[in-house]
């Protein structure tokens, strides 16, 4: 990672969250020297910090640790889930990549959300708003990027529930009448509603049978092939970042303990925590 | 001549931290050059460092010491023991190759497809890709019920046959290949052995490893003989 680099999308430095009291060595004293995350003094509990890394455009970046690494928090940081407590987000796709994202207006983040990133939860809850139907649920992410023309909001809806595998015929039914692959799918498809430059994947097909599992990860990287989405690949299945992944970043205790290919990372592993999660893999 | 690939003093070894902190020597102190348009014969027992030099060339090992200067075809030199990953994946995208052993390959596409996507990621319409991928699966003489299937089902020469056309039908510039004829008649050998001469002739520059002596005959002309993960000899075959 080099500042001088020109060609990215995302670019985040020093980015940090910090829950309960933070002190000024909150910081110093967690993380995996200590292998902790909860500050000794004020029990302030550092979820992550100094995280860095660049992403590049078309790039799919994974993101593995085990739980409590941090790793879920980063990516609802950069998607504005959760306020950052410090750090720099820059985004090719905002003011040219000139304005650090953490200081926008709420107006304006919602804006970033809306037009130009997605996000697919573990749990379809998370990301699907259960009253409203499959259709629905997309016609909102439209509406929220300002496309308000009934005909082609229902057009655009069917054609992404054809394209994510979900019956179109089932478009007026609520997500809660679907199975737990279809629910992640409709997700997937309201995530991708607007075309995002930037696709966060957040442990999206943990809890999943095998075989639909193999399917949706296989859904994913159709997409990321065809529209070329830079993706951000959150899971603790090395399995998943070996599918779907270019580079990876290994949480522990909110930070970044190694980074690398892919494949440098599953057959070369350098820290000592990295080669457990290896030598663990089935 | 000039130089593709120069490889300085190259050290590798590992250390298991979960294993007592074990240190494993893989590599110690290798060196030498591959000229544009050669095929170099990596040779040596099993466990003496061949497949753990190539990775090291690929990055999927990273050195301990040492570099591995990549002259690439916009004429710049880099090093890949110490580019950033985004070099190297720029470079493996562009003119670098590594044919593996085993097919190892995303699950669930079909054979056509796997040796098609080498084409389309440089940016081959799908269509054409795919009929240049069923035109040489056809030269390998890999039946042509297999050609949708799935790999992950061949047997051992099927495998091989795939893993060799999706290494070469893009005809990168400098391929890695490890063991290319190990499971393969003595016919499909050959057509394997030309294809590789084919791409030498066009200028492409190649690190081989094999076991087998008729391969290593026919193709390189020079072979790097490893022990215990040094240097023992370089001389032409």
């Amino acid at each position: 990672m080099n500042d001088s680099d020109t060609g990215w999308l995302l670019r985040v430095r020093h980015l940090t969250k910090i829950y309960g009291e933070p002190i000024s060595s909150s910081v110093h004293y967690t993380g995996p020297k200590f292998g902790t995350n909860i500050c000794p003094e004020t029990d302030a509990i550092v979820a992550c910090a100094e995280i860095n890394f660049d992403l590049y455009p078309g790039e799919v970046l994974g993101v593995v640790g085990e739980s409590g690494s941090g790793k879920s928090t980063l990516v609802q940081l950069l998607y504005f889930d959760q306020a950052a407590t410090s750090g720099e987000v820059y985004f090719r796709a905002i003011d040219e990549g000139r304005t650090n994202l953490l200081g926008l207006s709420n107006q304006r983040k919602r804006h970033a959300r809306n037009h130009l990133m997605g996000m697919v939860y573990q749990n379809p809850r998370d990301g699907l708003n259960f009253g409203f139907s499959a259709g629905g649920n997309i016609a909102e992410k439209l509406l929220m990027a300002g496309n308000f023309h009934v005909g082609r909001i229902r057009e655009r809806a069917s054609y992404l529930l054809e394209k994510t595998e979900v019956p179109v015929k089932r478009m007026d039914n609520t997500p809660a009448t679907f199975s737990g692959g279809m629910q992640q799918r409709v997700q997937i498809s309201k995530a991708i509603a607007n075309n995002p430059p930037l696709l966060f994947l957040d442990e999206v097909t943990s809890g999943l049978d095998v075989s639909v599992q193999a399917k949706v990860l296989d859904l994913i990287r159709h997409l990321q092939r065809e529209l070329g989405i830079s993706m951000i690949v959150v899971s603790h299945d090395l399995a998943v970042i070996r599918m779907l992944t270019d580079r990876t970043m290994v949480l522990k205790n909110g930070r970044i303990v190694e980074a690398g290919l892919t494949d440098q990372i599953l057959q070369d592993p350098q820290h000592a925590y990295t080669q457990l999660l290896v030598s663990s893999l089935l | 001549m000039s130089m593709i690939l120069e490889v300085k003093h190259v050290s590798k070894h590992f250390q298991l931290h979960i294993q007592n902190n074990k240190r494993i020597e893989a590599l110690e102190d290798v060196s030498f050059e591959l000229e544009k348009g050669e095929v170099l014969g990596l040779t040596g027992k099993s466990g003496s460092g061949k497949s753990s030099l190539m990775k090291c060339i690929y990055r999927t090992y990273l050195v301990n010491s040492g570099s591995i200067l990549l002259h690439t075809s916009d004429g710049r030199t880099i090093d890949l023991a110490s580019a950033t990953e985004h070099e190297v994946l720029q470079v493996r995208r562009r003119e670098m190759f590594y044919c593996s052993q085993f097919l190892s390959v995303i699950p669930r596409v079909p054979a056509v497809d796997v040796v098609a996507e080498s084409l389309t990621r440089r940016g081959v319409a799908a269509e054409e890709a795919r009929e240049r991928a069923k035109g040489l699966l056809a030269q390998l003489g890999l039946p042509v019920e297999l050609w949708d299937a799935f790999p992950a089902t061949f047997s051992g020469g099927e495998q091989q046959r795939v893993n060799v056309a999706r290494a070469i039908i893009a005809s990168p510039r400098f391929l890695l290949v490890d063991e290319p004829t190990a499971s393969l008649d003595q016919k499909t050998k050959d057509v394997v052995i030309d294809l590789f001469l084919e791409l030498k002739s066009r200028g492409s520059s190649v690190v081989l490893i094999t076991h087998d002596q008729h391969t290593l005959d026919r193709m390189a002309g020079r072979r790097l003989h490893l022990a215990s993960g040094r240097v023992h000899e370089l001389v032409p075959v």
